[in-house]
């Protein structure tokens, strides 16, 4: 707690904490001053002049804005001068403002309006022509009126200061000041649409919802995003059902108010016509729409004589990490406990359940560490994390750890530190990058754990560990990690100590290790230098795994996965089912009879041919989803599901946090919730009832499921952060089993090496269902080195083929050039089609079956002529 | 010419003389510089300087020694010295000849002055059009980085300098100290809002002196001559000489050095010659662009700081414009507004809306379109920007037209009456914003 001082304002006195700027102080004080460059989330930049107040014994006026509150200070912010200052600015705003209120989309909530009303003078005096700019657009996405800026820099300030992306910038001088995109033409950046949400007038809006609404008229519902595993609050505003946009209010949530493009501009999906929106059965290859009464007894009917037939094992389930914690929890229960089936697993594991198992074996829990965390750490090691493209959030908490002096980032990827833009990249921020070969990564991750070992381990680490650790790296040296990973011992020491000497270090671990090879490993490997480092237990260190969906840490902590019962309890021998490459293993081995699919589409993560062969043999097969799919044009029934905007209950991010989730809008058509649809076939199998399915439902909302789930969880089950976690890591270091080999380094034989991943405009296949997104990015497209492109004499939007020369179809595919990816690599974002992940091996995790298919060598030739 | 001694102008006015450093050398050039490096402590300098009565030549002629005593004493980060050489206000010209004829004498005058405030990275921001100014600087600092006045261990005595010359874009407001930080910085040049105050928070956000060309140039002579020598030259409060550029309807224009506190009347009739045609003096700004205009009740004002505040006007950056008889008023504040309007940065909302509404009005009533409710709407816009601006700008630009206002309110409500200009009865009317 700082120290607090006292000062009047408007003859009231307060105390506040010392610091305090004056227009915060008078709210404290209940005096409202008007402002509009002025944002909590900005530093300040006085520029309006709108807040000016009168100081006892400063002779000029001064900007409230920018001055902190100092002892005894007497303040007056409604005196005749501060009044005069006042109508003086405004008239000078109002005097070049189009009369165009009406037709504004910011009509309503406009800071412009809402000041004007009360600090305008009543007459106007000026009767020249107004100045007039041009209509302009930033992009296909963001309306510039220049006319209705206030030029108060707020959206400059916040491209600048917040998200880094220097991509807005001052034009012209005096009068003819305008917004403009910095030195280019286009506007090029990450598209948050902050400067929208932060514009206190219609300068900066939304051409998605361009001229569609009263602002007045939106009914705003509060509600967590559902994109990837930040966990963002996001204000959904909707008419009727219509979703028309999305927001965050600033300082709220674990973002703070701040969005990504996802998050702001990639709402339409909800509202996609292709939407599922009546429960369908095939009969005779054709999809019947049917009534719920139907489908509920179809589904109910087909699971029981299944369970009949061939024995409760013969069902299985797999649950998409988007669903609430009440649904993942509901539909686990509807498979364990009603139909009595281990075999339940979601979409974890795709990669997450990698992090979650191995943080869960060394430290007893995966909730370490939280954003606060993040901004305030002094040593930053991302490992394999994109986080600007993947966990963008996650992305500015690192960004806004950096504006603390002295902070250490220490960046561990494939990707190459050369700046093209300034659209974020954290290579570019990092105070060291280890640019590794592809692959290489186990092999860089055991070059700093032996950098750290030599350097002496932290007291904090369990004994047993550090000698086991010492032991294993005896068959290590640092030449085959050179060899392998390009990097050289200088580079592991330099990062080792300055990860190790950190009094807070912060590890953020991506999809780099998580889903790809060994990724089991390779994160108990970094739970473990942690360990060695001192980096885990003490304040504010610890490890942060990005989650890629909204829900993966829930998934796994409402027991969705088969080697967790709800509350990460573990499951052993029998009770542990089959993972889902299992699942479909035993499908067309012909053990599983009945898949039921949630929101998952195994064809767009897993060979086409394994796939299709699983899901041919099945008896019945389930797929409860939102859009038609590979899947659904296979099924046996198809449930329309709700969407997030469509439905209540609970999120879990990635620290951990459960957050809830708020129905904005009516499912579209007669789909339904899907904690609903579980909680309806369960009770229909359990009562044997005839009786119409909407007296089924059990619960009266997901919080009564929730209220279930908490009475439920075991006893060690804990929400919080950290605790105590000696016994648990001492425990792992006792029964830990370490061997640690350098894999040779990879050959790509003078071939590519292609990475299959996210895109910085779409997140999974959901987004490409966003009207607004596919503006930005709307086909598939490989990434390419320019260096190697002209090697090749590869020319930008030049179509190439892309073979593995195994058979699988070639991809024939535009160039895009990028300095940010490593030499001799690709890229292809995954979120179009699957072809490119056709050309790539898979191999399955030995340990938590993770299938891992993201990266491997192709051919790239030019297109033959003709 | 011998009437008064100059210290500034002396060696430029020796014939042959070129401003290369072994001219410079041969006139005592660089024994200040070594004489404070090696004997007086920074401690010292500034006290000698703060004794001197210097007052920065720049325009707003604040003691330089109690400027730099704000420079936090045991800081333990690096602290920089700018020498604004952006001379760009209309009527000024003084900068650039001490440039281009002297530039040693600056020169040493950073060293010493970086010496006082324990800085070792010094930049020159010169003025974007200043090309030959440029070249000359960047000689003269390449003559001295090669006699080791500048770089490591300074006349060995372990005191490292660089020196480094930034050029500006072309922005008046770039004069303006902040707005020069900003620049360098390699932002817009836009200024910032004060406080904090560069000696805290300035270049890179680390204690920074800026200092004008003129108030570096004299700082070698102060220190060989002692401060009590120059403390005597002017006037008690306004010590040592100023340059003053006398432009306009002078018979010789030029920049003339003399010692502060000699009237109006001397300058103009005495040392420029007279009003050209021998006309009747109608007007003059005394001290560049942004002072107000004073009237020929003024001419027996002594030249310094305090006379010139007093009688309503500033004496500025010491650029003296003189208008005759011929001179219409309404047009001359006009034009000038025309350039406040064009160099308005656009950061501030009075500045940037107000400066345009100005001058539209301006224009109208010179063009002779006026309405009698002009004149004080135009008083009324000139108080919404004064005092309310981010930086001293909206100060400058309001005070041609209230100080035209105030000695020649009868010539506007005659070109308002009598529908057109009285001086220029062809004037057309320019619309734009």
């Amino acid at each position: 707690m700082s120290e607090l001082i006292k000062l009047k304002i408007n003859d009231k006195e307060i105390a506040v904490e010392k610091g305090t700027l004056l227009i915060e102080a008078a709210k404290l004080a209940g005096a409202e001053i008007p402002h509009f460059c002025y944002h909590p989330r900005l530093k300040p930049d006085a520029n309006c002049r709108m807040c000016l107040v009168e100081i006892e014994k400063v002779p000029k006026l001064q900007t409230s804005c920018s001055t902190p509150a100092t002892e005894g200070m007497v303040v007056r912010t409604d005196s005749k001068t501060v009044e005069e200052a006042q109508h003086g600015v405004m008239e000078f705003l109002l005097g070049n403002h189009p009369l165009d209120c009406p037709e504004c989309d910011q009509g309503g909530e406009c800071q412009l309006q809402d000041f004007g009303h009360q600090y305008s003078p009543q007459v106007g005096t000026f009767e020249e022509t107004k100045r007039v700019f041009p209509k302009e657009y930033f992009g296909p996405l963001i309306e510039k009126e220049m006319n209705r800026c206030v030029s108060c820099l707020r959206c400059v300030r916040y491209c600048d200061e917040v998200i880094g992306a220097y991509a807005l910038g001052s034009m012209n001088r005096g009068s003819h000041h305008e917004i403009g995109a910095f030195a280019r033409q286009e506007l090029e950046c990450e598209y948050c649409g902050g400067c929208i949400q932060i514009c206190p007038v219609g300068a900066l809006t939304s051409r998605l919802s361009m001229y569609e609404n009263r602002t007045w008229q939106l009914k705003k519902t509060e509600t967590v995003c559902n994109y990837c595993g930040d966990g963002c609050s996001q204000t959904l505003e909707a008419v009727k059902d219509d979703l028309t946009r999305a927001s965050s209010e600033m300082g709220t949530g674990r973002n703070g108010g701040d969005l990504c493009a996802k998050g702001f501009f990639g709402y339409g999906a909800v509202n996609h016509k292709a939407r599922l929106s009546r429960p369908l059965i095939r009969t005779n290859e054709k999809e019947l729409e049917v009534t719920w009464e139907w489908a509920f007894n179809k589904a109910v009917d087909g699971l029981e004589s299944i369970k009949e037939k061939y024995g409760p094992q013969a069902i299985a389930g797999m649950i998409s990490a988007h669903c609430t914690n009440e649904e993942i929890y509901l539909f686990q229960k509807l498979m364990r406990e009603q139909i009595g089936t281990p075999h339940v697993d979601s979409s974890a594991r795709y990669g997450y359940i990698n992090a979650v198992a191995a943080l869960n074996s060394v430290f007893g829990t995966a909730r370490l560490v939280k954003y606060e965390d993040v901004v305030a750490a002094d040593v930053l090691l991302v490992i394999g994390a994109a986080l600007t493209e993947s966990n963008p959030i996650t992305g500015l908490k690192v960004k806004q750890a950096l504006s603390k002096k002295g902070t250490q980032l220490i960046t561990l990827d494939t990707a190459s530190r050369q700046r093209e833009t300034y659209i974020s990249h954290l290579p570019n921020l990092a105070t060291q990058h280890l640019q590794v070969r592809p692959e290489s990564e186990g092999a860089a991750i055991c070059g700093l754990m032996k950098a750290v070992i030599e350097a002496g381990a932290s007291d904090t680490a369990p004994p047993a560990l550090v000698d086991k650790v010492k032991k294993a790296l005896t068959a290590i040296s640092f030449q085959e990690v050179e060899a392998a990973t390009g990097l050289s011992e200088a580079d592991y020491r330099k990062a080792a100590k300055a990860y190790a000497g950190a009094k807070r270090g912060v590890m953020i671990v991506g999809r780099g290790v998580l889903r790809n090879k060994d990724g089991y490993q390779n994160m108990l490997r970094l739970a473990e230098l942690a360990l060695l480092s001192g980096q885990v237990g003490e304040e504010g260190a610890g490890i942060l795994a990005m989650a890629m969906e909204n829900n993966a840490f829930g998934a796994v902590e409402m027991g969705g996965v088969p080697e967790f019962s709800p509350g990460f309890q573990l499951n052993e021998g029998d009770k542990k089912g089959h993972t889902f490459p299992e699942m479909l293993e035993a499908a067309a081995r012909g053990e599983i009879k009945a898949l039921y699919l949630v929101g998952e589409d195994p064809f767009r993560s897993l060979p086409q041919k394994k796939v299709a062969e699983a899901l041919q043999k099945v008896e019945l097969l389930i797929c409860q989803d939102l859009f038609p799919s590979q899947a659904t044009a296979m099924a046996h029934i198809i449930l329309p599901a709700a969407s997030y905007a469509e439905k209540s209950g609970r999120f879990t991010n990635h620290e951990g946090e459960i957050q809830k989730v708020r129905m904005a809008i009516e499912p579209v058509g007669n789909a339904k919730p899907d904690w609903q649809i579980f909680s309806i076939i369960t009770n229909k199998m359990k009562q044997k009832s005839d009786q119409p399915y909407s007296r089924l439902i059990g619960y009266d909302s997901p919080d009564a499921v929730w209220k279930e789930i908490v009475m439920s969880m075991p006893s060690t089950w804990s929400q919080g952060a950290g605790g105590d976690l000696s016994s648990a890591t001492a425990a792992y270091a006792d029964r830990a089993e370490i061997s640690l080999s350098i894999k040779k380094p990879l050959d790509a034989n003078g071939h590519f090496y292609l990475h299959v991943g996210q895109h910085l405009f779409h997140a999974g296949k959901l987004s490409t269902y966003s009207e607004g997104l596919l503006k930005l990015l709307d086909q598939e497209m490989v990434l390419i080195h320019p260096e190697d492109a002209e090697t090749l004499g590869i020319e930008e939007g030049e179509v190439v083929s892309l073979s593995n020369g195994e058979g699988a179809a070639a991809l024939e595919l535009p160039v895009k050039l990028s300095k940010k990816l490593g030499r001799g690599t690709l890229f292809v974002p995954e979120h179009f089609g699957t072809a490119a992940k056709a050309l790539l091996p898979l191999t399955i995790d030995a340990t938590t079956q993770v299938p891992y298919g993201e990266r491997g060598v192709v051919k790239l030739s030019k297109r033959s002529a003709g | 010419m011998a009437k008064y001694e100059p210290i500034l102008l002396k060696n430029m006015l020796q014939p042959g003389y070129r401003g290369l450093l072994e001219e410079y050398r041969a006139v005592g050039g660089y024994t200040a510089f070594e004489k404070v490096l090696k004997e007086i402590s920074p401690a010292e300098v500034i006290e000698i300087v703060k004794k001197s009565g210097l007052r920065g030549r720049g325009g707003a002629g604040f003691p330089t020694g109690l400027k730099w005593s704000f420079i936090p004493k045991d800081y333990p980060g690096p602290r920089y010295l700018c020498c604004n050489a952006d001379e760009s206000e209309p009527g000024t010209f003084k900068d650039r000849q001490l440039i281009e004829r002297d530039p040693h004498q600056m020169l040493e005058g950073i060293g010493i002055a970086c010496h006082a405030i324990g800085s070792h990275q010094a930049y020159i921001y010169i003025r974007g059009e200043f090309d030959l100014g440029a070249e000359i600087i960047q000689r003269a600092l390449n003559e001295a980085y090669a006699a080791k006045y500048f770089g490591k261990n300074i006349f060995g005595t372990g005191f490292d300098l660089e020196v480094v010359l930034h050029r500006g874009a072309g922005a008046y407001i770039c004069g303006e100290e902040t707005a020069l930080l900003e620049s360098i910085e390699g932002k817009r040049g836009k200024p910032r809002t004060k406080p904090p105050f560069p000696a805290i928070h300035g270049l890179y956000q680390e204690p920074t002196v800026v200092n004008n060309v003129e108030t570096l140039a004299n700082l070698p002579y102060i220190i060989n001559r002692g401060a009590d020598w120059y403390a005597a030259i002017g006037t008690p409060k306004s010590t040592g000489t100023r340059v003053f550029c006398v432009g306009g309807h002078v018979k010789r224009p030029g920049n003339y050095e003399v010692p502060m506190g000699i009237s109006l009347r001397e300058m103009i009739y005495d040392i420029a010659g007279g009003i050209r045609g021998d006309k009747q003096l109608k007007a003059v700004i005394p001290g560049g662009a942004s002072a107000p205009f004073l009237k020929p009740e003024h001419l027996d004002t002594p030249m310094d700081f305090e006379a010139i505040k007093e009688v309503g006007s500033m004496l500025g950056s010491g650029g003296v414009t003189v208008m005759d008889e011929s001179v219409c008023i309404v047009w001359a504040a006009t034009n000038l507004m025309e350039f406040f309007h064009h160099e308005s940065c656009g950061k501030c909302t009075p500045c940037r809306e107000g400066s345009a509404w100005i001058l539209q009005i301006l224009r109208r009533i010179e063009g002779g379109l006026g309405r009698p409710e002009d004149i004080d709407q135009l008083i009324m816009l000139c108080g919404r920007i004064e005092g309310k601006t981010v930086c001293a700008f909206g100060e400058a630009e309001v005070g041609p037209i209230l100080s035209t206002i105030k000695h020649f309110r009868e010539e506007y409500e005659q070109h308002i009456r009598e529908k057109h200009c009285p001086f220029r009865p062809n004037a057309k009317l320019v619309m734009a914003h």
